[in-house]
């Protein structure tokens, strides 16, 4: 064709370098686990040995066996919470949505590990909330261990789930349930044959998301665990052991940890390979409106789900004004915290801002020409590059921060103790998501408006640039921000790859919290909190105020 | 206004044979269809003469200039969409005036241009609005009064109405036709929808398969389809099997004198509206069969008979039927064929013409 031979060039060469890219930051990082994993630490031969002993020694079985618990256990939680909340607000008339769809967005958006010191500061053995109850005589046992673990997941990824489904159950259309109902089927029964079944895509994907998300969080088993060991704890104690370290067994639960995403991730796929069905939305599904008793449960339970979600982030807030002595908060209400952050440790922050800012311009610029490749150039190299974008989905930061620190340690790329490594890391695993959007986005505009701009008179580069670009500005923006609040949030890879001046506010809140600082913790997790809020807030506004946006 | 002449275009995608080779010649100020069922190859002749698609053999060539080595933007040429394809993000005037920009005119020039577009779909007044606020019908209107702005040599509408209710469809069909027979601009429509191209074409082209089966004025594809698949494409056509032979044509256990020269099996073709039934007058010879009513379905100004024949199903169409014609089901009536009325098609698909009597 003789506009594709026209463009010929400058594709081919977006197209190799996306290639020179994923290889360089995803394949040989990530080959470097893999052989780790296969070599006996001692002889330096190739063995089987680490996955041998993540079968037969105890203390593996046991974090292979708690990280499929917190990985099912917040799954299941999140969904239980995310598919009420969703059908509540999508079916009846509740008051306030706005505030709960905020609610929930706060929630989203705040680092897990905070939701995990939180909840310790509420419910762990010193919690407010339990000295409280204590004092008039209710005992209950602190919030450590498996249970803590869950219930942070539970109430920290329930809004992904939220958000996706109420997109799928708004958008049913009535007249299917109608005509269940006037078949003689019951309300309940309906719930279950119909009305599941048809948002079954969308909860199956939030599904994949929050198990996906749980098994690779690492900062919430950390904190709130204790002696609850999952693969992602493991493996950091292994490669950062101060005593030798064991990097061929860090490596081989990295890649157990990869391989049970990806179970996970053709498990749905799987679930999904029948279940598409278009239909014609004719009548959008209305509110019912009730009122009593009935009303009033409903609005407790919406209420309830969102304000236990978005706890931590308020608690924390209020917590960054306390006076504290040392370690101990005292009573009345104080800014010396924030004084010794601006004091004392400001660099995070500012590393921070500089590591998000230039990894989010390097996302958006290749996952914009990436996502143009993927829609607009198919072919077998498109294709293949497409599938290995899945890849970081299911790879966890701390993987990626292991694969990293063993590739990047050594001339020509000897990256460790850079801030570029921090950047790099974010880089590769923010990619897809800029890339996979832009892609959708642009298989919305539909090549039939740029077709009109060129039979108009437009060359077919300036009728991309004045029609297609206008278009999906918006998105690039709102996922630009999206991907600033997750590059500033990011724990785990960096936690990995940090040295004393590349510190960023997570690893720094991190440390606070584990030192036992809560009072400096809390008074950067505002400031974190805030910062995001303002993104995503501006992400949410670009994108026409649509909650999709910020998954 | 320009004449385009298409030899020998030719075009595959991968070992499918889209466009076999194709020859059309269009006159200047002609309203011109394609007319085909999805995946004859009619979109993708009209994508390659606007030049999104490239053919692998064969030219194009408008006013005596081959156009088919320009790239699609340099081409002068309007495009309609079936998808509209209105530009979101810009208003109605803007949309109209974006081919006009990219011709640097003066902005008097352009302000001009557009109020006049805009009138000419009657849309005046709505200048301002974004096309999201408008209906799917309106927005075809700014679709087609964008690709006329630019005053283009050539007018390309790419089933144009087929988003469009029933309704929407005729009148906008109408305006698009007045304002083309206005500015004589020449034009080539593809639709699917035979009554569509009926109503509105000069010349109508119809496609199959990636050949033309046939090209002719409304008329002539109507009456005298030159092939069978033309014949059952355009309009309900009944077939019965049939033998000729020695002059004689058999329909069932009837036999008549039939002049031609040809012998073999045959399909006899006749329009429902042709089909006599008991009362109705006529001249000429006949095929005289029986059939039972089966199902007398009644469409207001019109009824149809589905009759059954000892030579096959027929339909037969009676205008403004009167009440006793609609309580027929169940009877047994007369059947005449006209053989004036009657065309017939051999195994090739091709038609057999009548010899001299």
């Amino acid at each position: 064709m003789m506009k594709r031979r026209a463009r010929f060039d400058i594709w081919t060469f977006v197209l190799v370098a996306a290639w020179v890219i994923l290889i360089a930051l995803l394949i040989w990082p990530l080959s470097s686990i893999l052989r780790a994993s296969l070599i006996d630490n001692e002889t330096g031969t190739f063995s089987l040995i680490h996955y041998i002993q993540i079968a037969t020694i105890r203390a593996y079985q046991r974090a292979v066996g708690n990280t499929l618990l917190a990985g099912f256990g917040g799954m299941t939680g999140a969904l239980i919470l995310g598919v009420t909340l969703a059908f509540v607000t999508t079916r009846f008339h509740i008051y306030g949505r706005a505030i709960i769809q905020t609610l929930a967005v706060v929630a989203l958006v705040s680092p897990p590990f905070i939701g995990a010191y939180a909840w310790i500061v509420l419910f762990g053995a010193s919690g407010v909330v339990r000295k409280g109850l204590a004092s008039i005589g209710i005992s209950i046992p602190p919030l450590y261990g498996a249970m803590g673990v869950i219930l942070v997941f539970a109430f920290k990824f329930f809004p992904h789930v939220f958000l996706i489904t109420s997109g799928a159950l708004a958008s049913i259309n009535r007249s299917v349930e109608e005509a269940a109902e006037s078949l003689g089927v019951s309300p309940m029964r309906r719930l279950f044959t119909i009305t599941f079944p048809l948002i079954l895509p969308a909860i199956s994907a939030s599904a994949l998301l929050t198990f996906v998300l749980s098994i690779a969080d690492f900062g919430t088993p950390r904190i709130i665990g204790r002696d609850f060991n999952v693969l992602a704890t493991e493996a950091f104690n292994l490669y950062g052991s101060e005593v030798g370290g064991n990097p061929g067994m860090a490596s081989a639960l990295s890649i157990a940890l990869i391989i049970l995403s990806m179970i996970i991730v053709f498990g749905q796929r799987w679930v999904l390979r029948k279940n598409v069905y278009y239909s014609n939305l004719i009548k959008k599904p209305e509110r019912k409106h009730v009122s009593g008793l009935k009303a009033a449960g409903l609005h407790l339970l919406a209420y309830a789900i969102v304000l236990v979600g978005a706890l931590p982030a308020i608690i924390v807030v209020l917590f960054s004004f306390r006076r504290t002595s040392g370690p101990v908060f005292q009573p009345g209400v104080s800014l010396q915290s924030y004084e010794r952050v601006i004091s004392t440790v400001s660099e995070p922050i500012w590393n921070t801002l500089i590591f998000s800012s230039v990894a989010v311009i390097a996302i958006v610029i290749t996952g914009t020409l990436i996502g143009y490749l993927i829609s607009r150039r198919p072919g077998i190299a498109t294709g293949a590059l497409d599938a290995i974008l899945m890849v970081p989905y299911v790879v966890p930061g701390i993987v990626m921060g292991i694969a990293f620190i063993t590739r990047f340690n050594e001339p020509p790329l000897a990256l460790t103790g850079t801030g570029l490594i921090i950047i790099l890391a974010v880089f590769i695993r923010r990619l897809p998501y800029s890339a996979r959007s832009v892609a959708a986005a642009l298989k919305q505009v539909g090549p039939n408006l740029e077709d009109a701009a060129i039979s108009l008179g437009y060359s077919p580069g300036k009728a991309f640039l004045k029609v297609t670009v206008p278009l999906i500005l918006p998105g690039i923006m709102a996922g630009a921000l999206m991907s600033f609040v997750t590059a500033m949030n990011e724990l785990s890879s960096s936690l990995v790859l940090y040295v004393g001046s590349t510190i960023t506010m997570p690893v720094r809140i991190y440390l606070a919290v584990m030192d036992g600082e809560y009072g400096t913790a809390s008074a950067l997790s505002t400031i974190l909190l805030t910062m995001t809020v303002v993104a995503v807030y501006a992400a949410f506004h670009l994108s026409g105020r649509k909650e999709s946006a910020l998954l | 206004m320009a004449d385009l002449k298409i030899q020998g275009l030719a075009k595959s995608y991968k070992d499918v044979r889209v466009l076999e080779s194709i020859d059309l010649d269009i006159a200047s100020g002609e309203f011109f269809t394609l007319l085909g069922p999805s995946g004859c190859g009619k979109t993708t002749l009209l994508r390659t003469i606007a030049g999104f698609q490239h053919q692998d053999r064969g030219e194009i060539i408008v006013n005596g200039e081959r156009i088919d080595h320009k790239p699609a933007h340099k081409r002068d040429i309007g495009m309609v969409f079936q998808d509209y394809a209105v530009f979101p993000h810009l208003t109605v005037a803007d949309n109209v005036a974006f081919g006009l920009k990219a011709r640097s005119l003066p902005k008097s020039e352009i302000d001009a241009r557009v109020a006049e577009a805009l009138k000419m779909v009657r849309l005046d007044g709505y200048q301002d609005r974004l096309p999201a606020e408008m209906s799917g019908g309106q927005q075809q209107r700014i679709g087609l009064a964008r690709a006329m702005a630019i005053r283009p040599t050539l007018l390309l509408m790419d089933e144009p109405l087929s988003n469009l209710d029933a309704k929407l469809r005729i009148e906008l069909r109408e305006d698009i036709r007045d304002i083309q027979r206005r500015l004589g601009i020449t034009t080539i429509y593809v639709t699917h929808d035979q009554e569509e191209a009926l109503a509105v074409s000069d010349r109508i082209c119809v496609m199959n398969k990636g050949n033309i089966e046939q090209i002719g004025t409304p008329f002539e594809i109507y009456r005298k389809p030159l092939r069978r698949f033309a014949a059952t494409f355009v309009g309900t056509m009944n077939l019965l099997p049939g033998e000729i032979a020695g002059g004689r044509l058999s329909v069932g256990s009837q036999t008549i004198s039939y002049p031609s020269q040809a012998s073999g099996p045959v399909e006899v073709a006749i329009r429902p509206e042709n089909v006599l039934l008991p009362g109705m007058p006529h001249q000429g010879e006949i095929i005289a069969l029986t059939g039972a009513v089966q199902k007398v379905t009644f469409l207001g100004r019109e009824a149809h008979y589905t009759l059954r024949t000892e030579a096959g199903e027929i339909i037969a169409q009676v205008a403004d039927p009167s009440h006793d014609f609609i309580e027929m089901e169940g009877r047994h009536v007369d059947v005449r064929l006209p053989l004036q009325k009657i065309v017939l098609f051999g195994k090739s698909g091709d038609v057999i013409e009548a010899g001299q009597a």
